[in-house]
């Protein structure tokens, strides 16, 4: 009897307990009254949040994630208080994110890194239908944002007429971009696109990359012409190290999933793609490109370039900042100028980025969901349009100014116009030419472009490596891709996005290695061009390829 | 006889050459780290330091001196091995030693063996395991680090095997004497096991401060990671973020912390403890394996 009572008492606290735990779970608010009447009475709303964080997000010290001053703004304006269920960084945060899921029980509002996982929570009917909430509460200028890619961002995250997710936008990145040592460039004399038009011919590039290897202006001991991380294209068009510029000059597409006559076609398996290899090939072969090609890593090929052993490299626009800035760090005389290359009709092809990128997803269970609408508003347009409101909240400003990440607001995400690099662009060049004064200047992060240019361009030698670094990324690479605009050279390809198929679930890892390695195999004359190509068409179709292009038709329909 | 010692001599020579090549591919990858840190970023980035440090330099030791996280996460580290290494002993050994008796003064012995030769050859995966801990309300708290892990099985095993080898007339002795268990247990198998307990010590120690997986599931605050998640987290891969649509700023920030003497110099500065314990549990350590592992 005494045993029964006790074990009673004891299974009843174990479920008290397990009660507490998950009553403080999801759906923490404590105090749930409609959004507004809640402003009004002055009392708090608490959510909880999914955030993903950067290891290095240069908070000042003492503040957090959790109480920073984006959140205090946040708390201020809105009376929102912001409790981070869980944060981690990275791909971490995709485990955080999976965990969740398998235990059923999600925060308020979180971020999720992919379209497959906001289907996935879909299907499990864990998140709520944001459409009507959209509609009402979402600022005018939110809505144009969103516009601006020609519904494709929104499309992406409506199932079945819902809209599922608040994304993340995720503007065009440009087409990857040759960079070349225009320091070398001058001390040899030589000199490329003479119309100026930014775009040079693959015979151009040849031309550069083999007066630069054979002449070894940076006194290297093995002078390499042109080097390649071992994965050689990239699904993004801009991709770092890639031959994506060479492939896209001859029509090649690779990684690319597009629509040509009514049927899917996948880039890497169409004939262009063949030409674009025995062009890579034929370069290896005659020791233009890197002999340790499939080799050399990505570290490897950064040392290259900062040992002045290369000074032809592939790369997005933005690639000074992060990863040429070394290059300059080792020789301050290192200039860069960039170009694209046109194809034989003197056209440069770019391809659309999938307009949307992270999403914001609200739980079932969430008592106020207007909130994320009002915090998007606060964020995104606010934020960037009254000018008042960082007078309102200079710990603000001076976030800003000092560069803080963007990830320590509420919702890790950014959501701009299509055009807002190009748009922030005409502000810098205004700024830099003295056209419009800093206070008109749209946004905090480009007047400090504007400040460094202006103290690179006053002494270039000189200037500091991340003076150097802004200078090049915006006034050489974003330059180039309003040149190209203005020139009316860009040729535009639209890509289809489609979401994760069952067979692609479970061949394409395979389906990809088979690809990368193959064409590394080709790329370095392991097998011919013609044998080795064809075959792998063959095999890719065979190992499900042609399935997953039928899936994608189907899914389109 | 004799003509066998020259050739038992230079069989050894040729036997601690091969151990010391041996030795040196283990510690040249360390040696290597330590060279980095010791380096300015241009070399590392230029990927020119050898064995050697290029421009030596110890700024990266001067911002870990200043890096508040890595300390935070240091003491987490400190903190969870101390507790760990305390309750994994205590419990090990007062679970060994009931096992180390016979059926018949032990009834349920069988029961209780295979419930653990069970746990320890099956567990119940990653996402039961982190329903379980947070169901308990272990979430976010050292706890979760700890107690998940506060039983090692193997390390039960192998004490049960040292308290067999140890006579039983010794037992028999003081219980003539009139100890209990308690006291047999404490003053005479504890005693004699030193090398065994030091072993598990060991095990627990460097088990604990090396694990940074079970930090980056249950620990859901950076802020709050022990060393280990700390510094798996600082390795972020560029390629990675540049796929997932980073954006500049992000990249930059990146960038500059994927900074790699610094990352070297954390990683020596977070071996160094490890490297402290060893010389003193080594004697033991030797002991206590061959010993623990033997039973008939």
């Amino acid at each position: 009897m005494k045993n029964r009572r006790l074990y009673n008492k004891v299974f009843a606290l174990g479920i008290a307990g397990s009660m507490l735990v998950t009553a403080t779970g999801c759906g923490a608010a404590n105090d749930t009254i409609g959004g507004d009447e809640v402003k009004a009475a002055g009392r708090d709303i608490t959510v909880t949040l999914g955030r993903q964080t950067l290891p290095n997000a240069k908070l000042p010290d003492g503040d957090t994630y959790e109480d920073n001053a984006y959140t205090r703004m946040l708390k201020e304006e809105l009376n929102v208080n912001v409790v981070d269920e869980f944060e981690a960084n990275g791909d971490d945060y995709d485990r955080q994110v999976s965990l969740a899921l398998s235990s059923g029980e999600i925060p308020d509002i979180m971020k999720v890194t992919s379209k497959d996982d906001v289907k996935e929570l879909y299907e499990n009917d864990l998140i709520m239908d944001l459409t009507d909430l959209y509609d009402q509460y979402a600022s005018d200028y939110l809505k144009s944002v969103y516009d601006s890619y020609d519904g494709r961002a929104l499309d992406n995250v409506t199932f079945d007429g819902q809209m599922m997710a608040l994304p993340g936008t995720n503007p065009d990145a440009g087409p990857s971009e040759v960079w070349i040592r225009s320091d070398w460039m001058n001390d040899l004399g030589i000199s490329v696109d003479e119309d100026g038009d930014r775009a040079i011919t693959i015979d151009e590039l040849e031309k550069v990359a083999s007066t630069f290897k054979d002449k070894n202006p940076g006194k290297a001991e093995k002078p390499v012409g042109m080097a390649f991380a071992p994965w050689l294209t990239s699904g993004d068009p801009d991709g770092t190290f890639s031959i994506n510029s060479i492939a896209y000059a001859l029509g090649a597409f690779p990684k690319t999933w597009m629509e040509k006559d009514g049927k899917i076609i996948y880039g890497s398996t169409q004939p262009e793609m063949k030409e674009a290899l025995a062009r890579i090939a034929g370069w290896f072969e005659s020791g233009l490109v890197d002999p340790q090609l499939g080799t050399r890593t990505w570290d490897d090929i950064t040392a290259l370039l900062s040992n002045g052993e290369t000074g032809v490299t592939f790369g997005t626009w933005h690639i000074p900042d992060w990863l040429l800035n070394n290059v300059r760090a080792s020789d301050p005389k290192a200039t860069f100028s960039s170009y694209a290359i046109e194809d034989k009709d003197g056209k440069v092809y770019c391809k659309h980025n999938d307009a949307t990128a992270g999403y914001i997803v609200v739980s079932k269970k969430c008592k106020n969901p207007e909130v994320v609408m009002k915090i998007a508003n606060l964020f995104y347009d606010d934020l960037v349009n009254d000018k008042d409101i960082l007078k309102k909240y200079p710990e603000v400003a001076k976030y800003q100014k000092d560069g803080v990440d963007g990830s320590t607001r509420p919702f890790n995400i950014e959501i701009n116009c299509s055009t807002s690099l190009l748009d922030d662009y005409s502000d810098i060049k205004k700024g830099v030419n003295g056209e419009i004064s800093d206070a008109e200047v749209r946004t905090v992060e480009s007047g400090e472009v504007i400040k460094s240019v202006r103290n690179y361009l006053a002494d270039p030698e000189k200037a500091e490596v991340a003076d150097w670094a802004r200078y090049h990324s915006r006034m050489v690479g974003i330059e180039l891709m309003n040149t190209l605009i203005d020139e009316g050279k860009f040729e535009w390809i639209t890509p289809v996005f489609p979401s994760t198929t069952p067979t692609m679930e479970t061949n394409q890892a395979n389906l990809d290695k088979l690809e990368e390695e193959t064409f590394i195999k080709i790329a370095t004359g392991a097998v011919s061009v013609d044998d080795g190509f064809d075959s792998f068409v063959k095999q890719w179709n065979d190992q499900g390829g042609e399935q997953i292009i039928s899936e994608i038709e189907n899914s389109l329909k | 006889m004799y003509c066998s010692s020259t050739l038992s001599k230079t069989r050894n020579v040729i036997i601690y050459m091969i151990v010391l090549l041996l030795g040196l591919i283990c510690l040249l990858p360390l040696w290597n780290i330590v060279c980095i840190s010791l380096s300015s970023s241009a070399a590392v980035s230029a990927n020119s330091v050898g064995f050697l440090p290029v421009d030596m330099t110890f700024i990266a030791y001067r911002k870990i001196i200043e890096d508040n996280q890595f300390w935070r996460s240091f003491g987490i580290s400190a903190l969870r091995v101390a507790i760990a290494w305390v309750l994994n002993t205590v419990l090990v050994v007062l679970m060994a030693y009931p096992l180390t008796r016979s059926k018949s003064e032990f009834r349920g012995r069988n029961f209780y063996m295979g419930l653990l030769i069970f746990a320890m050859l099956f567990n119940g995966g990653m996402i039961p395991s982190y329903m379980l801990v947070k169901k308990l309300g272990l979430l976010n708290s050292i706890w979760a680090l700890i107690l998940p892990g506060a039983l090692p099985i193997f390390n039960v095993i192998m004490v049960m095997n040292f308290f067999k080898g140890i006579p039983k007339s010794l037992e028999e002795a003081a219980v003539i004497d009139g100890a209990g268990p308690m006291t047999v247990l404490l003053h005479v198998l504890v005693p004699c096991a030193k090398p065994c307990i030091a072993t598990i010590s060991l095990f627990s120690i460097v088990g604990s401060w090396n694990d940074f997986f079970s930090g980056l599931i249950y620990i859901q605050k950076p802020e709050n990671y022990p060393i280990m998640t700390y510094i798996q987290s600082l390795n972020v891969d560029i390629q990675e973020m540049l796929k997932s649509g980073a954006t500049n700023a992000t990249l930059s920030s990146v960038a500059e912390l994927s900074n790699k003497n610094l990352n070297a110099a954390k990683i020596v500065v977070a071996v160094i403890p490890l490297l402290m314990i060893y010389p003193f549990l080594q004697k033991f350590l030797i002991t206590g394996i061959v010993m623990g592992s033997v039973k008939e």
